[in-house]
């Protein structure tokens, strides 16, 4: 391999890199804004200013190609006093609005101030001002002063989101950014400008002056808004989520998430609606009582069903946990074979971008889990045919709402002896439930979800239920987590009274005198691998932060 | 002195293509057309022709830069953007010796290999713009452009010529933005590398030459390599139509020798100054240039190396004079504003240091600027030179520089002494910079 050598240090890099690539590869930063690894080259920030030996000008790492034997200094006296000067020159008419920016906190121009900046104003001009609050499209605010021109929100849009919404215009200082005449800012990807913008000339509408972002704790995890499976980071304040940034992922969405996912995919954690304890209706008065009493409720309504008059959906909404609990109990408890899920595909809605016509995210997990119709068992539609006629009398619901689907299923619904439903949210079916169990939202457990190219990827908690500590059951801890008291709001917002639905299908077995007896996800998970050889020598740990592609699905990923 | 004439020669009526003929125009084209394009750019390096843009680089040189074996299409863009402050002298050739122009641009596009040829002219030019459409037209319906050209000199080689009109961009000057605007983008520079011999328009090879440069070609072709070297001073041959402005009796634009003396040109050529007056400041290359101070200019002669080493540059020899009663801080905020007006604010220390100085220059004006001012006035203009990503940066920063370097002494006298401010007016840093404030070390 070829090397160079920066800051005395050799390291090799790949031809055709750029120094600023072979660096950070390398795990040295050079300072810049206008670069990002997935966008074209534009120079325009001249942060990454850096000296070469044998050159007579500085050269900018982000378009320099690396060569062999090439000297490198970004540390150089030279190279401060440009990177000083180009900071100088970004701040003199920056508003110097940090308290009340939304970016303050994770904004570049504010860390590489303090690592590179003069540190003192030398400016005794009047600021250049430009238009403030412009919403450039339904989601997305801009402020022209805080703008320092890097053009990765229009680069972003021309190359990734391919809509060609956003331009500069006017010249100089005067230079600010517009939609195109007649245009608004309003493809489906639009968000991630907002995480790409360097500072806060670019705002959320949904997310802004919400919260500081040193007030929030950041958790890894999944979007669920369909099977693409994002990868994410979920931020809670105060035990509630207020926003959704899309986690690199080169395998699977690069640094990317869709708008509507980033939006629609954490409200009804948040919601007022939810499941809070579990719901038992007798003789029409539906009464609330302890998830202890509704799982005892459950096994006494439940278990004078016979297999054949008894049907359990799965969910691809749940987790490959609580779709492998919930199969191995209806056969274990009631050897059941009338088992299946619901299947969410809108073909009208996809793109070759990120968005797949899948709105689950575990459709192939709920599949390789066995939620599928057993010997001889009824598949979904026949199971609704079979509720019509009367032949199935009970059924379980675990994570979906299929009275939603349609007015034939939801009528179906009402000629049930019995229905169980585990849900998240009150909704068109647990209106129609004989009990209804209260399932931790995918924001509130550990799991796996399988996405749509068999990539098996990782949940985990953000949100604290009744049964959860956060300091106790390993979760990310934000500033006042650590440091709040129990004075602090922070520490009385409510929680939830709910169980994952592989625990409540656990506790449930353990009333009827079955064998199953999960503590944890990672139990579970566990089982799994034992019990189907499509997940063997996995656990959480390989599973890691990114995921692994699951070997049996190989050819999946091939043909998608 | 003698009278040689190569680019705007004293014949009446030249311009017109009937004229132009019977004087011998486009047999330097047919000349050329019989030799190798190899042998074309050989000969014009040897001529020694620079560039008549600004830089002075050796046109046959940037010539051979073009990829010899290529799939890809070639182009050639000529330069009239025209828009120096101090310089009009590309006018004086769309007005006075289009076809020329136009034979030059052919024997380029044979020398390079290039099909297709954009005679780029500032917006502002309407008439220039209507006079060499008028040529132009002229010369394809005489055969002497296009694919007639195949019959007119009995050759297999053709080329396209156009027009394209400039937005008002002083930017669009600059080669790479030249491009972008040909291809109807944004007037913003590229990043260079790559420059445009490997990726210029549309992506492919291009050479960008100042209308004066190839307006010298034919000439070159015609008479040999050796008569043109002969011209002026060895390293920096030929005439320049130096455009002279200012305070001065007979302003214009005159073709004469490279490596003339500046006082030549300032008191025999153009007349002197009105009323006898002292010359206070003279920038010999166009506003981008460093200016020289009155005092400096004995024994200066006008080629690129001469100036370089009486502290200023050639440029595009759009000579200003300005006399003893010129108030030099009015005239920097003046070429400042431009610069300022015209960065496209694409880079950041363009963009936010030329309102700086011009806000800066503006105070001083108004009178509440301290002698501290001057010396961040010089530290901002180090601070944007040679940091952005192309020499609109560079132009902004040198008058600026310069003019403070070098007239000092009156620039004070606009200044007030810097005062100690009270303790509570201070801004005080919270923390120890990378590197110590205080005088660039530059």
């Amino acid at each position: 391999m070829p090397k160079l050598t920066i800051n005395g240090r050799e390291i090799d890099f790949k031809q055709g890199q750029t120094v600023i690539e072979a660096a950070k590869d390398n795990g040295i930063e050079i300072p810049h804004y206008c670069w990002h690894p997935s966008l074209s080259v534009s120079g325009n920030c001249r942060v990454c200013l850096v000296e070469l030996e044998k050159m007579p000008k500085l050269v900018i790492a982000c378009s320099t190609l690396a060569a062999e034997g090439m000297v490198v200094h970004t540390q150089s006296e030279k190279t401060l006093q440009a990177r000083n000067a180009v900071m100088e020159f970004l701040l003199i008419n920056h508003p110097l609005d940090c308290p009340i920016c939304d970016e303050a906190g994770e904004c570049k121009l504010q860390e590489y101030a303090f690592d590179h900046g003069y540190g003192e104003s030398r400016f005794d001009e009047m600021k250049n001002r430009k238009e403030k609050r412009v919403a450039l499209g339904p989601r997305i605010m801009f402020d022209g002063d805080r703008c320092i021109s890097c053009s990765r929100c229009i680069r972003f849009s021309d190359e990734i989101a391919k809509a060609t919404q956003l331009t500069f215009v006017q010249r100089g200082d005067r230079v600010t950014i517009k939609t195109f005449p007649g245009e608004e800012f309003d493809n489906p990807y639009t968000l991630n400008t907002v995480d790409i913008c360097p500072v806060g000339a670019l705002t959320s509408r949904d997310f802004r002056f919400k919260a500081r972002v040193w007030d929030m704790s950041e958790t890894k995890t999944i979007c669920p808004g369909c099977s693409r499976g994002c990868n994410i980071e979920m931020w809670v304040r105060n035990n509630e989520i207020l926003r959704l940034t899309p986690r690199e992922n080169l395998e699977v969405n690069e640094y990317w998430m869709c708008d509507w996912g980033r939006l629609n995919t954490f409200k009804f954690v948040n919601a007022r609606n939810r499941i809070d304890g579990a719901l038992i209706r007798e003789n029409e008065v539906i009464t609330k009582v302890s998830v202890e009493e509704g799982i005892s409720k459950t096994a006494q309504a439940i278990q004078k069903y016979k297999a054949s008059q008894i049907a359990f959906l799965g969910s691809a909404f749940a987790t490959c946990e609580d779709n492998f609990s919930l199969a191995k109990f209806a056969k274990e408890s009631f050897s059941a074979n009338n088992i299946d899920f619901i299947r969410y595909v809108d073909e009208t809605n996809q793109d070759d971008i990120l968005i797949k016509p899948d709105k689950t995210p575990n459709t192939l997990g709920a599949k390789s889990t066995g939620i599928k119709p057993g010997n001889s068992g009824l598949n979904i539609h026949e199971i609704f045919s079979e509720i019509k006629k009367g032949n199935i009398k009970a059924l379980f619901v675990m994570e979906d709402n299929p009275a939603a689907i349609s007015d034939d299923y939801k009528n179906a619904l009402k000629k049930l002896e019995l229905l169980i439903v585990l849900s998240v949210n009150e909704n068109e079916t647990t209106e129609l439930a004989d009990i209804v169990l209260p399932a931790a939202a995918y924001a509130e457990k550990n799991g796996t979800f399988i996405n749509f190219e068999g990539r098996l990827q990782r949940i985990r908690p953000a949100v604290v239920t009744q049964n959860m500590e956060r300091s106790l059951d390993g979760m990310s801890m934000s500033r006042l987590d650590k440091f709040g008291t129990k004075y602090d709001s922070w520490a009385s917002g409510h929680r939830v009274d709910a169980q994952p639905s592989w625990k409540l299908i656990s506790m449930l077995s353990q009333k009827l005198g079955g064998k199953i007896n999960y503590q944890t996800a990672e139990d579970v998970f566990d089982d799994l691998v034992k019990s189907n050889k499509e997940f063997s020598g996995l656990d959480y740990d390989i599973i890691g932060e990114k995921g692994t592609q699951l070997d049996s699905f190989i050819k999946v990923k091939e043909t998608v | 002195m003698e009278n040689i004439r190569i680019v705007l020669p004293e014949i009446e009526n030249i311009h017109e293509i009937e004229t132009y003929i019977s004087n011998g125009g486009f047999k330097a084209a047919k000349k050329a057309f019989s030799q190798t394009p190899g042998e074309i750019i050989d000969q014009v390096k040897k001529s020694g022709l620079r560039g008549r843009g600004g830089a002075a680089f050796s046109a046959g040189l940037k010539w051979s830069f073009m990829p010899k074996s290529t799939d890809k299409p070639k182009y050639l863009c000529v330069n009239g953007d025209e828009s120096e402050p101090g310089s009009f002298k590309d006018r004086e050739v769309f007005e006075k010796n289009p076809h020329q122009l136009i034979e030059g641009t052919l024997i380029t596009c044979y020398a390079i290999g290039a099909k297709t040829a954009y005679i780029y002219i500032r917006g502002e030019y309407h008439k220039w713009i209507k006079l060499m459409q008028k040529a132009l037209d002229d010369a394809y319906a005489k055969g002497f452009v296009g694919e007639k050209m195949k019959e007119t000199f009995g050759t297999d080689f053709y080329c396209d010529i156009y027009i394209h009109k400039g937005a008002g961009a002083y930017i669009c000057g600059e080669e790479s933005s030249l491009m972008n605007s040909i291809e109807g983008k944004r007037g913003y520079p590229r990043v260079k590398p790559p420059f445009p011999a490997q990726n210029g328009l549309w992506g492919n090879p291009t050479t960008i030459n100042n209308v004066e440069t190839i307006a010298n070609v034919p000439k070159i072709i015609e008479n040999g390599w050796e008569w043109y070297a002969n011209i002026g001073v060895q390293k920096h041959p030929g005439t320049i139509l130096y455009g002279i402005s200012g305070h001065v009796n007979k302003p214009g634009v005159y073709e004469l020798p490279t490596g003339i003396l500046l006082t030549e040109l300032i008191f025999d050529v153009a007349g002197g100054v009105p009323g006898n007056k002292k010359i206070k400041m003279v920038i010999p290359g166009g506003s981008s240039m460093p200016p020289l101070r009155g005092d400096q200019l004995e024994g200066v002669r006008m080629d690129a190396e001469s100036l370089k080493e009486a502290g200023s540059a050639i440029g595009t020899a759009g000579v200003m004079v300005m006399d003893e009663d010129t108030d030099i801080l009015k005239v920097l905020a003046r070429i400042t504003k431009f610069y300022y007006h015209e960065s496209c604010g694409q880079c950041t220390p363009c963009r936010e240091g030329t309102g700086w100085m011009l806000k800066t220059l503006n105070r001083m004006i108004e009178g509440n600027a301290t002698s501290r001012d001057l010396d961040l006035l010089i530290e901002v203009a180090n601070n944007i030179e040679g940091n952005t990503i192309c020499a609109l940066g560079d132009a902004a920063a040198w008058p600026v520089k310069f003019t403070i370097q070098r007239f000092r002494d009156e620039l004070e006298q606009y200044v007030k002494p810097e005062v100690e401010l009270p303790i509570y007016n201070k801004v005080h840093s919270m923390r120890e910079t990378t590197v110590p404030l205080g005088v660039n070390k530059r």
